[in-house]
């Protein structure tokens, strides 16, 4: 079947939000904080690597403090572009200077069952439907775990590999997988899609992301199954989520160099392990309600929100934007279109060569699958919007202007006839019902989530490589489970 | 020869080239061929198909508006020269304009095209045209119908006007009067005793069928 190609958001234009002087104030900040008070490491495995490399280790406290040569050091290894392999070669991503990739959203917890319309837990199924569905959606370059396979225990990370592989052929980025011995079975299912170690490096059809507790804390389970993915060469996102006020300070600007530290001294650990590993910076900072300490992703006042893309590229570090993330928990209010109405035009503005996430509700929590397809809208409108425009003597029309005379109208001309097709492009909002009427964007959005599942089945691994991944998760089922 | 020619001249309807069309009607009555005959067999079928083609989504707005310049233009040619009582069948005979003081023509002219897409003969009368104007055009042309359009809320008071004029002529009860625009509401067109009021150019053909009592 047809299958619509991806289409990321390809600019020319900048924005900027920090100044030059801006980005080495914060840098300044990152290399005080690193050197004086340290991020802590709660894993002897990343207390023995930085000890081997000269950083200063406290082994009761766990914190690590970085002298500022050996930050430059190591990051002077961090890759600025790579390949993202997919499992079909025509999605393979490769980063450059100008596109954004974007993926759904993740990873949720709740689920609005689409038949029913009941709120309940997501199951390893839900996860299937979801990446059925960004494989068909253009706006998707890659997909993320977008809810958890909550039906499938400790494991769930690696049946969500198993289930998205089913119904998905493009990247693939994890967003739960934690710890050495997940990590190593996820690698080993990669593998065996696709072919050999070298294939795996070289096209990796699989990633990590892996979070940081703020303020200056390292999770060792992320940070063992990061540097598991380091050995291969594998792509792992470092994320850090400071919320300003509670676990950062509550400036801007502070709450930033927190999340900066965070990430950086993640990214100097898998850099002193295995140079080279590609690391995307992430930041997605929040505030805590100065009344009720609830997290708040979008203040009114967001100038910051996409300056960590510019902090990234000043590192010589790829960057992945944190968008969308409503926390309205309708699928379709004012408020979840409102929120994130701006994300996707800024952050591709501001060059993040990835981006996350379409289609999740109530702060990245749950999932109404027509939400994937308004999401994709507002995608669209972002993308539309930075298109070059054509401007030539046919674009132009001055002989059809003259032959229309004033007063007249275009209807007749045939050069309306060659370009009206094309130039209204119809969204959500626009689809017309058999009266000629506009519909309901909601129940379009949810009919075409139904046409989706009915007619886009992508084509699951081979008959031999979905056995030898059926072993391999058996075998991670009987170990880890027990 | 002159299957070939119908088949031609259907052609240009449907795929909209008006100057074709001209050429190709002018053909057929240097071959002989009968104005009403060309008209029935060709330029109908072939507007019906534009018709049948845009209510199925196929075609847009401007297949449809071409469609019908082209079939307009073939008649231009083709009427003149029917013979003696010939004359060729319509739904309905109607005549439209946009009210004194209004500029806007857009949307009465789209009305008038789709509604010469699907049978009705349309005279269209032009914008800012005063009631006597429109009241003198019923007349000459025997209307049964007569479409007023206004998009401004100080120019829809016409609409009222025209109503009242037809009345005072005896006209009210022969044509049936169509108002439209954007200002305007159906309520409005009952209150001011008009007979039928569409909001758009596609419910408008409902709304002239409903009119003339034919099936829709």
């Amino acid at each position: 079947m047809d299958r619509p190609p991806i289409e990321p958001i390809r600019t020319t234009r900048k924005l900027s939000f920090l100044d030059d002087q801006q980005l080495k104030a914060l840098q300044e900040a990152t290399f005080q904080i690193l050197e004086n008070t340290g991020v802590q490491f709660p894993s002897d495995k990343a207390l023995d690597i930085f000890s081997e490399h000269g950083a200063i280790v406290d082994s009761e406290t766990k914190i690590v403090k970085i002298p500022r040569d050996l930050v430059i050091k190591a990051m002077q290894n961090v890759p600025r572009y790579f390949t993202l392999g997919a499992r079909n070669p025509d999605f393979d991503l490769k980063l450059q200077e100008g596109v954004s990739y974007f993926t759904n959203d993740g990873c949720g917890h709740n689920v609005v069952d689409f038949k029913t319309r009941e709120k309940r837990a997501s199951t390893k199924k839900d996860v299937g439907m979801a990446a059925r569905i960004n494989d068909y959606l253009s706006s998707m370059a890659f997909s993320w775990t977008m809810v958890s396979a909550q039906d499938c225990g400790l494991t769930s990370p690696l049946h969500e590999i198993d289930v998205t592989w089913r119904n998905n052929t493009k990247h693939y980025q994890s967003v739960t997988m934690m710890g050495e011995e997940i990590c190593r079975y996820g690698l080993e299912m990669a593998t065996v899609l696709r072919g050999s170690e070298e294939e795996l490096r070289s096209r990796p059809p699989i990633s990590l992301i892996v979070c940081t507790i703020a303020p200056l804390v390292q999770d060792k389970e992320a940070i063992e199954g990061a540097l598991v993915f380091g050995e291969k060469g594998i792509p792992i996102v470092v994320m850090s989520m400071p919320t300003m006020g509670t676990t950062a300070p509550a400036t801007y600007a502070g709450a930033l160099a927190v999340g900066d530290a965070e990430v950086i001294s993640a990214t100097v650990l898998l850099q002193l392990a295995n140079p080279g590993t590609p690391v995307f910076h992430s930041i997605f900072h929040a505030w805590a309600d100065p009344r009720t300490a609830a997290y708040v992703g979008y203040s009114l006042d967001s100038r910051g929100r996409y300056a960590p893309v510019e902090m990234a590229h000043h590192w010589g570090m790829p960057s992945l934007g944190g968008a969308f993330g409503t926390e309205a928990s309708e699928p379709d209010s004012w408020r979840s279109a409102a929120e994130i109405a701006t994300d996707p035009l800024l952050v591709a503005l501001a060059g993040a060569e990835i981006v996350t996430g379409i289609g999740l509700r109530d702060t990245y929590t749950t999932l109404y699958p027509e939400s994937f397809i308004l999401d994709d809208d507002i995608y669209h409108s972002a993308r539309f919007s930075l298109l070059d425009m054509d401007v030539n003597p046919d674009t132009l029309a001055v002989d059809v202007i003259a032959a229309v005379k004033p007063g007249g109208h275009f209807l007749s001309q045939k050069h309306t006839r060659k370009n009206m097709r094309t130039s209204m492009v119809r969204g959500v909002n626009h689809q017309l019902n058999k009266s000629g009427k506009y519909r309901d964007p909601s129940e379009y959005a949810r009919e075409r989530v139904q046409w989706i599942l009915d007619n886009h089945h992508p084509e699951p691994p081979d008959e031999d490589v979905q056995k030898e991944i059926d072993r391999i998760l058996k075998a991670a089922d009987k170990e880890l489970k027990n | 020869m002159s299957e070939e020619l119908y088949k031609r001249l259907m052609e240009t309807v449907v795929i909209g080239e008006p100057e074709d069309a001209e050429q190709i009607a002018k053909e057929a009555l240097e071959a002989k061929l009968d104005p009403l005959t060309c008209i029935n067999k060709a330029l109908m079928p072939g507007i019906q198909k534009v018709g049948e083609l845009f209510s199925t989504g196929e075609y847009y707005l401007p297949e449809l508006i071409i469609g019908a310049d082209a079939m307009k233009a073939a008649l231009e040619i083709l009427e003149p020269a029917l013979i003696g009582g010939q004359k060729r069948d319509v739904v309905g005979m109607v005549i439209l304009g946009t009210v004194e003081g209004d500029l806007h023509e857009i949307g009465k002219t789209l009305v008038g095209t789709m509604l010469t897409a699907n049978g009705f003969k349309v005279v269209d009368i032009g914008s800012n045209q005063s009631v006597e104007a429109f009241v003198k055009a019923i007349e000459e042309h025997g209307a049964d119908i007569v479409g007023a359009s206004a998009l401004l809320t100080t120019t829809m008071l016409q609409q009222k006007k025209l109503v009242e004029a037809l009345e005072s002529a005896g006209l009210k009860k022969k044509v049936k009067i169509m108002v439209g625009g954007a200002p305007v509401t159906d309520r409005y067109a009952q209150e001011i005793g008009a007979d039928g009021y569409a909001e758009d150019a596609i419910s408008a053909v409902d709304i002239a069928f409903r009119l003339m009592d034919a099936p829709v």
